[in-house]
């Protein structure tokens, strides 16, 4: 167990390590520098040649790959190519707790409603419950998040005339009024993470449902709340734990939306402007944070595992 | 008993044994009884393939015309503009059905994109093995733990100024259908290795190594053609995902182009309160679709194979 824990926490880094050479191979070695023109144009020197040497862009890209790694170590992830050039470290510092909050509110949310309707309509399996409840999870991994957000912001104008609040407001500062911010993004990002996790809690409730040990709970007596929730419902929840932890990388993709729409000032909404200003040195940090986060995340949930389903060992 | 006629009888009593039903015909009608809500999607599915198809022939204006600019700014949906027009007096009602085409353009190049080049590599590392088959995996791995959707508008970023014009994809859409295959081919090759990998240790690959059939031979005449279903299921299955991903990183980023998912982005946002339509119908069009092709997957998957229900 330890052993095989202690390989996935080495594997980590080089993987992390893979990753930042593929990226970094797709970004600087294509073909012609039109992007870095493009952003190096609107620097603040206004000269291009002298730009490109500020940041030591005129150097052969291995150089270049080699200086950013050596950063990496001791913590320096640079600067942003874009004015106005403030270090990454000092956004990523600012920002990335923003979007974890809006992140945990999401998989939690997702959770706390994809499991009992999943469970609902795995036991009325072919009944109108489980019908209507099929449909809203389809549509829910149908209708567009941004579209979605769109509407909530639209209609609580034009019928209520009100607005979801701008300005973002610390948990510690004032709690309530945080998480009366977060939850907007982070319902959003849930509808459709639960729905998916839904559809799947129900397919792997079915699956257990009709198997042998469940057959014999119920053939010596047992009741049948306690069937399905001390024999069906632990055994189904392992796919659903695989789900959530997966889930992760869609709601931080999804943060860019998300954080776009109602306007916190997360690592989703970072990553959109510094998109637009095709502002690279900031996006492979983007990049590389969120997979780390990601790489830990699904670690957690394989260890996990081993508590739901002591059957699993490593 | 001559030698001739013990053959022929063990050859009748070998075809009783082994008979093979006949292959029933695919029957729509039967299909649709037993597939009531997949039948609806494939009626919603012709009825926006048509529209999108014959948007020039249902009373609209080309929003990339000039002419698509009118002076009625802003008019609430009735008369002869069915769903209103938007800040610049374009009628929604054409942009809705001009974006349908590029939006299903976009999302079946980049579902065949990026199922094709998942199969194909998947093939690779199924026959080759080794170092290869390693290496692909891991690739998939290391981009699977990347948010996609960040990935997808990174890529599309870094191709657009580098890719050419083709006749039908100007280089904006192909940057867009690039950078959302990317997005799809490391699950597609994980699927689709996992069924090469089956396939390659069934009998029936034994039987064609023994009668000498070359390895290209086997993976292309024998394995290809068992590994199809799955690919069809896996395509129908990632179109409404890339519907989706096409709109979003229009919204997010843009287009030229009419497209759902622009439409709901930029300058027009500061209008949505005083004309909801705008917001509405590209929306509930995108969703409509998306949600025909979710209920159709399913049930084209549930035909063709289901046992891969819950897997895929």
């Amino acid at each position: 167990m330890s052993g095989y824990i202690i390989r996935r926490v080495i594997a980590i880094p080089v993987m992390l390590l893979v990753l930042s050479f593929i990226l970094f191979l797709l970004i600087w070695t294509l073909p012609g520098d039109a992007a870095f023109a493009g952003a190096l144009s609107i620097s603040e020197t206004g000269n291009y040649d002298v730009a490109r040497e500020r940041f030591g862009l005129d150097r052969p890209w291995f150089v270049q790959y080699a200086d950013w790694l050596g950063g990496i170590f001791v913590g320096d992830f640079g600067e942003s190519l874009t004015p106005p050039h403030d270090s990454i470290m000092g956004s990523v510092k600012e920002r990335l707790p923003k979007t974890i909050e809006v992140g945990l509110v999401t998989i939690l949310l997702s959770a706390v409603i994809s499991v009992p309707v999943g469970v609902i309509s795995a036991v009325r399996r072919n009944k109108p419950e489980d019908y209507l409840l099929r449909t809203v999870t389809i549509l829910g991994i149908s209708v567009p998040n941004f579209w979605i957000g769109t509407l909530i912001i639209v209609y609580s104008f034009v019928w209520f005339s009100w607005n979801p609040i701008k300005d973002w407001v610390d948990f510690t500062e004032d709690p309530l009024k945080n998480l009366a911010i977060v939850i907007f993004p982070a319902g959003i990002l849930a509808f459709a993470g639960a729905a998916y996790t839904a559809r799947i809690m129900r397919s792997a409730m079915l699956e257990v449902l009709y198997s042998d040990h469940v057959r014999t709970a119920r053939a010596k007596g047992l009741r049948e709340r306690v069937v399905i929730f001390r024999h069906v419902f632990r055994s189904a929840l392992i796919p659903v734990l695989t789900v959530l932890g997966l889930q992760l990388g869609s709601i931080l993709g999804g943060a860019v939306v998300a954080e776009q729409i109602f306007a916190i000032p997360g690592m989703g909404l970072f990553a959109l402007e510094r998109i637009r200003a095709r502002d690279y040195t900031a996006l492979l940090m983007i990049v590389m944070i969120f997979a780390t986060m990601f790489m830990f995340v699904t670690l957690l949930v394989d260890i996990l595992y081993t508590y739901v389903d002591p059957r699993i060992r490593y | 008993m001559s030698e001739a006629a013990e053959t022929a009888t063990a050859g009748a009593l070998l075809e009783q044994e082994y008979s093979i039903p006949p292959r029933q015909r695919f029957n729509p009608l039967r299909w649709a009884l037993r597939e009531p809500a997949g039948a609806l999607s494939v009626l919603i599915i012709l009825a926006v393939g048509f529209m999108a198809g014959g948007a020039s022939l249902l009373n609209t204006t080309n929003p990339q015309a000039l002419d698509a600019f009118t002076a009625d700014v802003l008019e609430g949906p009735g008369g002869d503009h069915y769903f209103g027009t938007d800040r610049q007096g374009k009628d929604v009602w054409s942009s809705v059905l001009y974006g349908g085409r590029i939006s299903l353009k976009i999302s079946v190049a980049t579902v065949l994109v990026g199922t094709v080049g998942g199969t194909l590599l998947a093939l690779i590392a199924g026959f080759i093995g080794g170092l290869a088959d390693f290496g692909l995996s891991r690739i998939a791995d290391i981009l699977f733990a990347v948010p996609a959707l960040l990935l997808a508008m990174i890529m599309d970023i870094v191709l657009v100024d580098k890719l050419p014009d083709l006749p039908a994809l100007p280089a904006e859409e192909l940057a867009r259908v690039l950078a959302i295959a990317f997005f799809f081919m490391p699950g597609a090759f994980r699927i689709m290795r996992g069924s090469v990998l089956e396939q390659r240790s069934a009998q029936y690959v034994e039987a064609a190594t023994l009668i000498g059939a070359g390895r290209w031979r086997i993976m292309l005449r024998h394995i290809l053609p068992n590994i199809t279903g799955l690919m069809i299921v896996l395509t129908t299955i990632s179109l409404p995902a890339a519907i989706l991903t096409e709109a979003t990183l229009s919204f997010l980023l843009g287009s030229s182009a009419p497209s759902w998912g622009a439409e709901l982005s930029g300058e027009s946002r500061q209008f949505f309160n005083r004309a909801p339509w705008i917001a509405i119908f590209p929306g509930a069009a995108l969703a409509l679709t998306v949600f025909a092709f979710n209920i159709f997957g399913d049930s084209i998957r549930d035909t063709l194979d289901p046992r891969l229900r819950g897997r895929i």
